[in-house]
């Protein structure tokens, strides 16, 4: 087996989130160190990968071992605001379904927190709702 | 010399006991060894004096469980074998997996195996088992 390839993990989870706000109603969506001007009152969302804690999970040095492989990804949801939270909560739920407890190419994801509402936009100017998905891989050396 | 952790550990296993073979995915190993002790104060002693006799050991592998694993499907259903004689040997190692070089090895059975599967957490395999025969260390 071979050390876990972090960039396919984050790539397996931000594809699964572009393919499906590619779907009708199409949203953009932004990823980390991108440059993005949102349209006002339009609604797009904004996706963080974040690898966190590993830990050792079996016996064995640098051969025949496991770690697991801890991250978070941090979804914003950002919609027009003053016009309820109807349309944020509708890409809300498709974002929760795309990761509620799937197993995709080995990352096990966690039922998601949220979305939840954030008194402070940022951007402002925007209704924003955030999901935070934890996920696990399991490296086999 | 130096301080060993946990991580450079290993388990080899053979049912046959002819050529043992890392169990992919322990998590963890331990052995207790006893040796029971025999009483021979005599009259008139005011102390009491004992020797050593029988030799045994007992211990625990824990694996993360995981059926393509190479080696764990062989040791977890060795408790499953009938008329046991006890011809399964096992390595343990405090680090490497050099044979007859920081372990203990010995002939044995193993007594029980729980399977745990819990919402959220990896699912663990303990295996117990009980030595049978000589035990031979090489921890020096």
């Amino acid at each position: 087996m071979a050390a876990a390839d972090l960039n396919s993990i984050r790539a397996t989870i931000e594809g699964r989130l572009a393919t499906e706000l590619a779907n009708s109603p199409a949203i953009p969506v932004v990823f980390n160190n991108m440059a993005y001007e949102p349209t006002p009152n339009s609604s797009w969302v904004q996706c963080q990968v974040d690898f966190g804690s590993n830990e050792h999970l079996a016996q064995g040095s640098t051969a025949n071992a496991r770690n697991r492989i801890v991250g978070l990804t941090v979804i914003n949801i950002f919609s027009a605001k003053g016009v309820g939270p109807g349309a944020n909560y509708t890409i809300g739920k498709r974002i929760r379904d795309l990761y509620n407890r799937v197993i995709v190419s080995g990352v096990f994801f966690d039922a998601p927190t949220g979305p939840e509402a954030l008194a402070s936009p940022a951007p402002e100017g925007y209704f924003q709702t955030q999901v935070r998905v934890t996920f696990e891989f399991i490296e086999e050396l | 010399m130096a301080v060993l952790r946990g991580e450079q550990g290993a388990v080899q296993f053979d049912a046959a006991g002819s050529s043992n073979a890392t169990i992919v995915g322990t998590r963890s190993w331990s052995l207790s060894t006893t040796k029971e002790t025999l009483d021979i104060s005599k009259h008139g002693d005011t102390f009491r004096s004992f020797v050593g006799s029988m030799i045994s050991g007992s211990g625990t592998v824990e694996l993360v469980y995981d059926p393509d694993a190479t080696g764990q499907a062989a040791f977890l259903e060795d408790v499953l074998t009938t008329a046991d004689p006890a011809d399964a040997t096992f390595e343990l190692f405090t680090t490497g997996t050099t044979s007859g070089t920081d372990s203990v090895s010995f002939a044995g059975i193993i007594t029980d195996m729980e399977i745990t599967s819990t919402v959220g957490e990896i699912d663990i395999v303990t295996c117990n088992f009980i030595t049978s025969g000589t035990i031979t260390g090489n921890l020096e």
